[in-house]
């Protein structure tokens, strides 16, 4: 399991340092869906980019199964960005793209298979393993990132705000394939998100940080129904909802 | 990069100059010292630096050679010189500017200080410190300019690359542990390549003309070796008695150096520089028939009106219209919805209503009116005075309509100065009035502070303060809360819904999120792929009668939402608006297509219960249970 420890983030020396991420602990246990919710600049997103390496961490430990990542090793933590647009190689095709993720020691005769097979675990057409990302929807692409990070077979996916750049019509579709992955190869996955009608659908568990600051953390039901902290409340209050009655077929 | 781009732009005017001349210089290159090579070298007796005739255009040189013959055998060497001192600067330049990448911070550091110390050194004063120790000579000269010529580019490099570097393709490579040569080679490189080859191709010309100049100067090609710049210097000294001989060589630099810095520009325009250059722009004038006789609505009562609104943007083949036939009515006090995915036209209608569409795309409708008046007769200065006064605009992004090096108070003033020719103090006093409407605490001291002082939701509630300036009775808000937070948009929405009530104005709600809208709205019109497909009330919207409406309704996941199912999406994506289906374009995602919608497109039609719907198989409230 992931374990982050007294996580402290600090961008910028004296007076005019920002603290990001405020002594924060969490852990994600292996086959658990764990979702971090909070607003913009709540460090949700600098927590996790710390996790992996992508943050300078100022203080605090991350710990993987008990003891420290190995920089050197396959890296039991993977990364879906924001936008599929950005986090795609465009002069890359897809296939070029899922097959950086595969284990250096895989040999090259099963490549092309387990590019395919991934393809079809995201619900991709395997014919589609030679086209770049232009030629794809958000959706797609987002299912390429997916399929690129899986290949690497983590322990730990996380997810940060991987459908806020999708419209919510496709939304739906990838949400439902994480969920899918995640019952099936029993990853675990660090779900951020700002919008909580969503994490509390694919979540176990939910943290709440708010300026850098965990402030609320518990199971799902928990947090949704009996929230301890107003400013968990708050959020639950502004979730839009179709008022005009059940909307729902 | 498309074929039929690239055609089209070896086929402009600069396109064909430019592929002719580059061909006429190779073939020259080529050819010449193979079929002229001899007769460059042979003494032809008696005629010393003899002036233009018959059999030497340009004259003969001081040996009596000719020096036609001797200026394009020349063009050979002189090219492929000024390509070794791109080819050789390019090499280094790549390899100091990415270096940084692939090391780490500190020593990434350390070669960039490098590199700046030496751009910062004169080329010229470089490249000839370095022909000195190299020693005379061709190869002296190349290596000197090329070393010369390596540190700027060695700078575009280093500039584009650490760009790529942060994306998070790159982020992401890190992370599965791709090693450092391998980014570089496989993810930073070939996404700086067009640049860096647009830059090369047009210093040739330079690298020419410096080879040139090295020559010229003795510290170039020597004798019996001989370049355009060794002919310069050679016939210079007779430049009275026969300026022909140093007008050949002098001209076949400039053409040559013309050539390459063409090509550059043509390679700018191909690998995507120019944007509408090679776009088949929508005609300016319409054909469209005359407007529809405006019957008059109650004064007042009717704020916007338009009617049959189609946008039309250039395609690479041919114009399309990403908008057709968009029709609206809001009345005084009205909040009305206006929903689609991203690409179903909604933005460009927000900005077609505001007047706002900009070249080179075209906005045209039969009829639009604000508070009665019709645009398209009205005066362009009495025009501008209207959507100035009765019209404010709220974008996504509230930073685009605030200057960030002007004060908050003194932007908003501006607006009733320039609108209302109120004085100065009255303008501010309103100002502050209108922050203090949109709720911003302390709105004194807040007017004095400029834009980045401001938090995001105070942006936007001091952008919505700028339309506020004057008594606007319509406000187009164009996905206003979709850049903020939860708990801020629940502010900034109920901020519009109070203004509406409270000044009467009518606001055109545009967003992603029917959520958002059936909230706020009292109307939503539903838009897809470029088209209204249903109108209807918002209480109306749990039996909305299109199928995608209620698609995207049930896409929508909220706080009651089972969690132990599958979430409700839409499969497909939307069609793009160059290439729409012949029928309905929402027959291919939709479960109740049938042969009739692939081929026919269904046009809006009343559907009851004060609604219009766009559909061959609309989901009526009675059958509802059967659907």
């Amino acid at each position: 399991m992931l374990e982050l420890r007294d996580i402290v983030v600090r961008y910028g020396h004296n007076q005019g340092a920002v603290t990001a991420v405020d002594e924060v602990s969490l852990t994600v246990a292996a086959g658990s869906v764990v979702g971090l919710v909070g607003e913009s600049g709540s460090g949700k997103s600098t927590l996790a980019r710390a996790a992996v390496g992508l943050a300078p961490l100022t203080s605090g430990t991350i710990l993987w199964k008990g003891a420290g990542l190995d920089p050197r090793g396959r890296p039991p933590l993977q990364y879906v960005f924001q936008d599929p647009y950005a986090s795609l190689n465009p002069r890359m095709s897809v296939g070029a793209s899922i097959a950086e993720g595969l284990p250096r020691a895989s040999g090259r005769q099963e490549r092309p298979a387990r590019v395919t097979e991934l393809l079809e675990m995201v619900r991709l057409d395997p014919g589609d393993v030679h086209k770049r990302p232009r030629q794809l929807s958000g959706g797609q692409r987002q299912r390429v990132a997916i399929a690129r990070a899986l290949a690497a077979e983590p322990e730990v996916l996380i997810a940060d705000e991987i459908t806020s750049a999708l419209d919510v019509s496709v939304q739906g579709a990838v949400l439902n394939l994480l969920k899918e992955i995640q019952t099936r190869t029993g990853v675990g996955i660090l779900f951020i998100s700002h919008n909580l009608a969503v994490v509390r659908y694919i979540a176990d568990s939910i943290a709440v940080m708010k300026s850098g600051r965990l402030v609320e953390h518990g199971t799902t039901e928990d947090v949704i129904e009996r929230s301890a902290h107003p400013y968990t409340k708050q959020l639950l209050e502004a979730v839009p909802t179709m008022t005009m009655g059940n909307g729902r077929s | 990069m498309s074929w039929s781009r690239t055609r089209h732009h070896l086929s402009s005017p600069l396109g064909v100059v430019t592929v002719a001349l580059l061909l006429l210089l190779v073939a020259t290159a080529v050819v010449a010292p193979l079929l002229l090579g001899d007769r460059a070298t042979e003494i032809a007796g008696g005629a010393l630096q003899a002036g233009p005739s018959a059999a030497h255009p340009f004259g003969t040189d001081a040996l009596g050679r000719d020096v036609l013959t001797r200026t394009l055998v020349a063009t050979r060497l002189s090219l492929v010189l000024a390509l070794l001192v791109v080819g050789i600067g390019v090499a280094c330049g790549l390899i100091i500017g990415t270096v940084p990448v692939v090391l780490g911070r500190r020593a990434g550091r350390a070669v960039v200080a490098v590199l700046n110390l030496m751009v910062a050194f004169p080329g010229l004063l470089l490249a000839l410190f370095l022909a000195m120790i190299f020693g005379v000579g061709a190869r002296g000269a190349v290596l000197s300019m090329a070393i010369a010529f390596a540190p700027s580019f060695a700078r575009l490099t280093h500039t584009t690359a650490s760009g790529v570097a942060n994306a998070d393709y790159v982020s992401a490579a890190r992370l599965l542990r791709v090693p450092r040569w391998r980014i570089l080679i496989r993810h930073v490189i070939p996404n700086i390549s067009e640049p860096l080859v647009i830059n090369a191709t047009s210093q040739v010309g330079a690298a020419l003309l410096s080879i040139s100049a090295l020559s010229y100067i003795g510290f170039g090609v020597q004798p019996p070796q001989y370049d355009w710049g060794r002919m310069l210097a050679d016939g210079l000294p007779a430049i009275y008695t026969n300026p022909a001989a140093a007008l050949a060589p002098s001209i076949m630099i400039v053409v040559a150096g013309l050539a390459f810095v063409l090509a550059g520009e043509l390679l700018t325009q191909v690998l995507g520089g120019s944007q509408h250059g090679h776009l088949r722009l929508p005609s300016l004038r319409s054909q469209r028939r005359d407007m529809a006789p405006a019957e008059t609505p109650p004064p007042g009562e009717e704020v916007l009106r338009i009617e049959r609104l189609t946008v039309t943007v250039p395609g690479e083949t041919a114009p399309f219209s990403p908008v057709v036939d968009v029709s609206m009515r809001l009345r005084r006090g009205e909040i009305v919805g206006l929903v689609g995915e991203s690409g179903s036209g909604k933005s460009l209608t927000a900005m077609a209503v505001a007047q706002l569409t900009s070249y080179p795309n075209v906005a045209e409708a039969d009829v639009h009116q604000i508070k009665g008046n019709e645009l398209r007769r009205m005066r362009p200065r009495d025009r501008e005075r209207l959507l100035g006064t009765s019209l404010a605009m709220v974008f996504q992004d509230p930073m685009s309509s605030l200057n960030p090096t002007l004060k908050v108070g003194r932007q908003l003033a501006e607006v009733a100065e320039t609108h209302e020719r109120l004085g100065r103090r009255d303008a501010w006093r309103r100002a502050v009035d209108r922050l203090s409407a949109v709720l911003i605490t302390d709105p004194q001291a807040r007017a004095k502070q400029y834009p980045m002082a401001f938090s995001g939701g105070m942006r936007q509630r001091a952008s919505i303060a700028m339309g506020l300036m004057a008594q606007p009775a319509l406000i187009v808000a164009d996905e206003p809360t979709t850049a903020l937070d939860v708990t801020v948009q629940k502010e900034v929405l109920g901020l519009l819904r109070r203004i509406s009530r409270e000044s009467d104005a009518a606001v055109l709600m545009i967003s992603h999120d029917i959520a958002v809208v059936a909230e706020n709205a009292s109307r939503v019109l539903v838009m897809y792929a470029g088209r209204v497909v249903e109108e209807l009330p918002v209480s109306g919207l749990a039996e909305a009668a299109h199928p995608y409406t209620r698609a995207l309704i049930a896409s929508i996941p909220d706080m009651s939402t089972d969690r132990s199912r599958p979430l409700a999406n839409i499969p497909g994506r939307p069609p793009h608006a160059s290439d729409l289906p012949p029928g309905c374009a929402f027959a291919p995602r939709c479960g109740r297509a049938d042969d009739r919608c692939r081929q026919a497109r269904p046009e809006l039609a009343d559907s009851g219960g004060g609604g219009a719907v766009a559909c061959w198989h609309p989901l009526l409230p009675v059958l509802e249970s059967e659907a």
